[in-house]
């Protein structure tokens, strides 16, 4: 076993530890053993930075690749397959390194975060044995070198999802969001299921290179519908997890949990692994499942972008601008730009769990206060996170010198060179909606920079009856209770994790350029893999339309990755076909014509793109500017002016009024159909067959009884009375017997004479 | 070994009878004893049985060395029938890799229900005696390698289930112990006809003369070509078939046939449900696979869609029923029919990995199930009530028992890293692979999200939230400062005891192990799942081979 399989190994399992200790011991030790779970996930950033640096820095290859797998389920030889077993594994390269380091940064950070935020709840160490549970299925889920694994951890990160949204699970409106949250998800995952279940009953394997050689070698007997249709419900899984429209409802209400939770999973990992899931299986999509995904995410980055513009809840602005970026990186990733969707999701772990740290730091100084209308002049007393935020803010808007910039306008750019190389038309629409969005983001963004920190506090004009719906409300913070209303600056152990998240928002960490991503570390390390599925053929490129010499070449190279297959693999070198080009904008050329041309044509839209993206942050804060700071226009004026609009934003397109008159309604009714159909209609007919049993039973036993039994009684009554009657006559006096001798004798002769007239 | 394990209960019983029935504490330790010392007995089975000798059929030399295992073999009645021929019926046990794993699970069920049946105050000795007649029985029916002496047992299950529940059952406990008794005689009356009508059919390959002996039968070399249920005679293969397959569709219970087993739970004490939904329902799928679908393959074949479509409408109506209910015990109810679907979808995929769900599932079905009556039994002795309605906020004061329901929800629901998971992924994976069942598995995902939808929601109202304004207990300030809640007459501690944690961690312990680890009871089964999908559908394996 590679050594660093072994270190990756620990580091899944240490999470899983801080959770078996915190959920039996936490209330036998000191601080609830909070400094357990800070240890333990100290020592696997530490370990993960460790293997980052063996493989992104020393490897430096973007080929590099380990797997390790052993046998989990043996079928023994199964008829008509032959020896079926069902593996599990751990694959390394450079995406498994970046986001090993990535989640567990996030999650130390949070953990540390969480020490103050969390601080005097009553149920303090099950939160923090949560977050290992947490962890541990990320990381399980990062590390999955097949499918069946990563629905696993999936469904896991679904709980933990489950059990955190619900932390404060006195509150009915947790209750409702966490139950919402696992249900929307399973929707998905069921989705999810079905594409696992197509590809395995093609190839009896999970194991994602297994099944991609596969393909490439085109063993896939059912039709290509089967295989876009595959790519679709795979797709589906991550529509619930990274809250794409239609399953994206369960996100904002999942801001029940603790903030620091919203930070962690609700915008920096969990929901991104959606994301690094359809990365994975990217070689696997054909062109039509693409075009879906990247018109889903393109739909969703607009639609929850025109509804962060109008929520007043600090943290549900920052979840629709969660499920609007997690949309931009679907775009993406639909529209081949592999690696700039990856280096956004990454980028956006970052800046976005600044984000809702910093908005954690603001509720707990502001005593639970949520609603920014009644924020405001917090630079002031809270300088570290107003810094830190309005740093993270810029990185989101999408300014020059942010991370958000370069990996936002990668996607962008991608975004472009895909409409070209699909001749137009409609698929203009992605860019169209992609640029729309990163206005009004940079809009919503703005407002919520002005509402919070500048103009003066508004907490007195807050109405009375808001009072009671401070959302984190439920832990104790009885240590606050002395000084109402003193805003001030959150502890050291709740600003540090601030001040690292960013940093990490800044262009320097990525790429020395700060207009261009494309020559920095990470999209030279993460390039964007050769497709394994049969090529639609694009318009001019009609020669290659079966592309098989492509094929084979693919096949190939599919092989020979999986010769590195098994317990003693090594890195693989740097050989594959083109990959020398190292510093192009995706990295290398590609053999398949429709790759080749959406690479060709984002790599031209570079400069395009950032021009036009700039030009609409710029506008998108002037706007902010105009509306919040020089109060041009006035907010609510104008909201009354078009109130259908506002409206249709403020209650986020009205979908959960119509999945509850739909989907919940409907289920709801069904049940009480079934459930009325089973009572009484199934078993009125076992009863009625009862009840007809019983009635010719009683048929029975009435005709046994009157009519048997009366034949039987008769007889025994006919005798007896004959019986009596003759008894009568039998009265032992010799005077009766004369006298019947006599009436015998008497009517003797009458018969005689009777007969003798006639 | 296998009498031993057999009768070990009715033993107990015996001693039971011996005892006064004024010692009630004598009587729960020898019913206990006998328990413990049965499922020692499993593990020195487990620990000897062979896993790689297939089991299921004979070739036609008869028995193969060693396929069958812990084989007992003797002659029982021997009666000369003149014109018939001489009538033979052995007492012919035995066990392969189907039955094993049945074994385990009811000398693990058998000793858990003792335990629950601890609290049983009425009529101590009555309740024992019978109650170790059904264990008798049960294990009786999974070991039992003679069709005669299966029917004896199988019948003989009957009798103690209906005074179990008709006498300490609840309100309405005549009419669900009588619903009960009909629908399942209903049943086995046509078993008996067509045990018969195998009898005349089949031919020990060795001795040559007519046999009950299921491994004989097992093979269709045995038959007699033109007997009545011999291969020539298609019309009545096919009727017995059905009639064989209703049989125990009522065991399972496949829909419509399903609506004895609500009633039964709710009107049976907890360990009476506890046995009947962990054990007495494998019945009905343990007879599909010992006896009604290997000794009729080419019925099966013709009739895998349908036993697919049924397993699906169990699936997703069974959740549907389960959403509405407003008792839990009900809705557990329910839950079990949903997941014996499964079990139906698994078996009609007719592939390895299909079967091996599915007899996993059987498995992993008793432990939840179990477990969730058993939690549905601790909440009953306190409020008196499983109106899902009378409770919430249970999570708040009673974290043990909250936890322990989670895990068991979520077991139900199939969670990964929970042996659910496994059992109800290789039926989706074997129904999915399988091309006539494809459809059926598509539409029976639905059942994923409505079973996480009826199990969340009632997690929801019972557990999460406030105390409801008309629960079923009272708040009251504890003086520690936190409130607390009490149970009218309840005096028992309010949280677990120590008895029902006796009970439920090692239930939770094996649903967790077997769900990260589920190779000790799939390397039991899957060499005679394999033989048993060969023996079934021969024509699958001509066309991939």
């Amino acid at each position: 076993m590679h050594s660093l399989i072994q270190l990756s190994i620990v580091v899944l399992l240490l999470p899983l530890l801080s959770f078996v200790i915190l959920i039996f011991f936490n209330r036998r030790l000191p601080r609830r053993g909070d400094f357990i779970g800070v240890g333990i996930l100290g020592t696997a950033f530490a370990l993960s930075a460790y293997i980052f640096w063996s493989v992104i820095v020393q490897a430096y290859d973007p080929l590099f690749k380990i797997t390790w797998s052993f046998t989990w389920i043996d079928l023994g030889i199964v008829p008509g397959v032959g020896p079926l077993k069902i593996n599990m594994g751990i694959v390394i390269d450079n995406l498994t390194a970046i986001m090993l380091s990535m989640v567990t940064l996030i999650s130390l950070l949070v953990h540390i975060y969480s020490t103050g935020y969390m601080a005097g709840d009553k149920h303090y160490g099950r939160y923090f044995a949560y977050l290992g549970i947490f962890t541990f299925s990320m990381l399980g889920i990062v590390l999955s070198d097949n499918l069946f694994s990563i629905y696993i951890f999936w469904e896991l990160v679904g709980l933990s999802s489950y059990l955190l949204i619900g932390f404060f699970f006195e509150k009915d409106s947790a209750a409702d969001a966490q139950k919402k949250a696992f249900l929307a998800n399973r929707v998905g995952d069921i989705g999810m299921w079905l594409g696992i279940l197509i590809l395995y009953s093609q190839f009896h394997t999970f194991n994602y290179d297994e099944i991609f050689g596969a393909l490439a070698a085109g063993k896939f007997t059912l039709s290509h519908a089967w295989l876009t249709a595959a790519g679709i419900l795979l797709f589906m899984g991550c529509v619930g997890k990274s809250a794409q429209f239609p399953l994206h409802v369960w996100l904002p209400d999942a801001m029940e949990g603790p903030t620091p939770v919203s930070a962690l999973i609700h915008a920096a990992t969990m929901v991104a692994a959606g994301v690094y899931f359809v990365a994975r299986i990217f070689v696997l999509l054909t062109p039509e499942a693409l075009h879906v995904i990247s018109f889903i995410g393109a739909f969703t980055a607009f639609m929850a972008a025109t509804i962060a513009i109008t929520q007043n809840d600090i943290k549900r602005v920052l979840a629709y601008s969660t499920v609007s970026q997690l949309g931009y990186m679907v775009l993406g990733l639909g529209v081949g730009a592999y690696s700039a969707a990856l280096f956004h999701l990454v980028t956006h772990a970052f800046f976005k769990a600044c984000l809702f740290l910093g908005s954690g730091a603001i509720i707990h100084a502001m005593h639970h206060e949520q609603d920014m209308r009644w924020m405001g002049g917090l630079r002031k007393p809270m300088p570290w996170t107003f810094v830190t935020f309005t740093i993270a803010t810029l990185a989101l808007a999408g300014l020059p010198l942010t991370s958000g910039f370069m990996s936002k306008d990668a996607i962008l750019a991608g975004a472009i060179g895909f409409a070209q190389a699909e001749g137009g038309g409609i698929y203009y629409l992605i860019p169209v909606l992609g640029f729309f969005s990163a206005m009004l983001t940079a809009f919503y963004m703005g407002r919520q920079i002005w509402l919070v920190f500048f103009g003066d506090s508004r907490t007195h004009l807050k109405p009375a009856e808001h009072h009671a719906h401070g959302h984190d409300a439920h832990h104790g913070h009885d240590d606050h209770h002395g000084e109402e209303h003193g805003v001030h600056e959150v502890s050291w152990n709740m600003r540090a994790p601030l001040v690292v998240l960013a940093t990490l928002s800044v262009f320097a960490v990525y790429s020395p350029d700060p207009l261009d991503g494309a020559k920095g570390w990470f999209m030279s390390m993460v390039q964007t893999p050769e497709t394994v599925v049969g090529q639609k053929p694009l318009v001019e490129h009609t020669v290659l339309t079966e592309a098989n010499g492509g094929n084979l070449l693919l096949a190939e190279s599919v092989v020979h990755t999986e010769q590195q297959h098994g317990t003693d693999a090594s890195p693989v070198p740097a050989a594959h076909g083109g990959a020398e080009a190292g510093h192009h904008s995706s990295g290398h050329t590609f053999s398949d014509p429709r790759q080749a041309a959406i690479a060709h044509g984002a790599h031209e839209a570079h400069n395009p793109a950032i021009i036009i993206s700039s030009i609409m942050v710029v506008l998108g804060i002037s706007m902010a500017g105009i509306v919040y700071v020089f109060r041009v226009i006035d907010p609510d004026r104008t909201a009354q002016a078009i109130r259908p609009l506002y409206l249709f934003s403020l209650n986020k397109w009205y979908w959960d009024e119509i999945y509850d008159a739909t989907i919940i309604k409907g289920s709801i009714l069904i049940s009480k159909i079934f459930a009325w159909f089973d009572s009484n209609i199934i078993d009125g007919i076992v009863n009625g067959i009862a009840v007809t049993v019983r009635k010719f039973a009683f048929a029975n036993g009435s005709f046994d009884k009157y009519v048997v039994d009366g034949l039987v009684n008769f007889t025994a009554f006919f005798v007896n009375t004959s019986g009596a009657l003759l008894r009568k006559f039998q009265t032992g006096k010799v005077q009766t017997y004369i006298v019947l001798l006599m009436i015998a004798v008497c009517g003797y002769f009458v018969y005689y004479f009777t007969q003798l007239v006639y | 070994m296998l009498s031993l394990i057999v009768f070990l209960p009715i033993l107990a019983g015996l001693v039971i009878l011996a005892v006064p029935s004024s010692q009630k504490q004598i009587i729960r330790i020898v019913s206990l004893l006998a328990a413990i010392v049965q499922m020692v007995l499993a593990v020195l089975i487990w620990r000897g049985y062979d896993p790689s000798l297939p089991g299921i059929t004979a070739t036609a030399a008869g028995i193969p060395q060693g396929s069958f295992q812990f084989i007992e073999r003797l002659p029982w009645i021997t009666l000369d029938l003149g014109g018939f021929g001489p009538l033979n019926i052995e007492y012919f046990l035995g066990v392969d890799g189907i039955s094993i794993t049945m074994v385990i699970l009811t000398a693990l069920i058998s000793a858990i229900g003792v335990l629950s049946s601890w609290t049983i105050q009425k009529q101590v000795k009555g309740y024992f005696i019978l109650y170790n007649l059904l264990a008798t029985a049960m294990m009786g029916c999974f070991v039992a390698l003679d069709f005669f002496l299966f029917y004896v047992f199988w019948e003989l299950m009957l009798l103690p289930m209906y005074f179990l529940i008709g006498i300490w059952g609840g309100p309405n406990r005549e009419y669900a112990a009588i619903k009960f008794f009909l629908y399942t005689l209903f049943g086995s009356v046509f078993m008996l006809l067509v045990m018969i009508g195998l009898y005349f059919s089949v031919l020990d390959p060795v001795t040559h003369n007519h046999t009950f002996s299921l491994v004989a039968m097992a093979s269709q070399s045995n038959y007699i070509k033109d007997a009545i249920l011999g291969p020539d005679n298609v019309m009545w293969r096919y009727i017995a078939f059905i009639v064989l397959f209703i049989g125990f569709a009522i065991k399972v219970p496949m829909f419509p046939f399903h609506t004895w087993l609500p009633d039964a739970h709710v009107e049976a004490p907890t360990p009476i449900s506890v046995i009947l939904a962990g054990v007495l329902l494998k019945l009905g799928t343990y007879g599909m696979m010992r006896i009604n679908f290997p000794l009729f393959p080419e019925v099966f074949q013709a009739s895998m869609y349908v036993i697919g479509v049924f397993g699906a409408i169990n699936i997703i109506y069974g959740a549907f029923c389960a959403l509405a209910q407003q008792d839990l015990k009900k809705m557990v109810a329910y839950s079990s029919i949903s997941h014996m679907g499964y079990v139906l979808l698994g078996l009609a995929a007719a592939n390895s990995e299909g079967m091996v769900g599915a007899l996993y599932q059987m498995f992993n079905h008793g432990t939840i199930t179990a477990m969730l009556f058993l939690l549905v039994g601790v909440i009953y002795d306190r409020a008196h009530t499983r109106q899902i309605d009378k409770f919430g906020g249970l999570a708040s004061y009673m974290p043990v028992y909250a936890a322990l329901v989670t895990v068991a929800w979520f077991a139900s629901l199939g969670l990964p890293g929970l042996s659910g998971f496994i059992s109800e992924a290789l039926v989706f994976v074997g129904a999915f692979s399988s091309v006539t069942t494809r459809p059926i598995a598509i539409v029976s995902v639905l059942g994923i999200v409505f079973g996480a939808a009826y199990l969340l929601w009632s997690l929801q109202r019972m557990f999460l939230g406030k105390r409801k304004p008309d629960a079923a207990y009272e708040l009251e300030a504890g003086t520690d400062g936190h409130e607390h809640i009490h149970f009218h007459d309840w005096k028992g501690k309010l949280d677990l005891d120590a008895r029902e944690l006796t009970m439920l961690v090692p239930l939770t312990v094996i649903i967790i192990f077997l769900g990260i680890y589920p190779m000790p009871v799939l390397g039991m089964l899957t060499t005679s799942i394999n033989k048993l999908v060969e023996v079934l559908s021969p024509v699958v394996m001509t066309a991939l081979n």
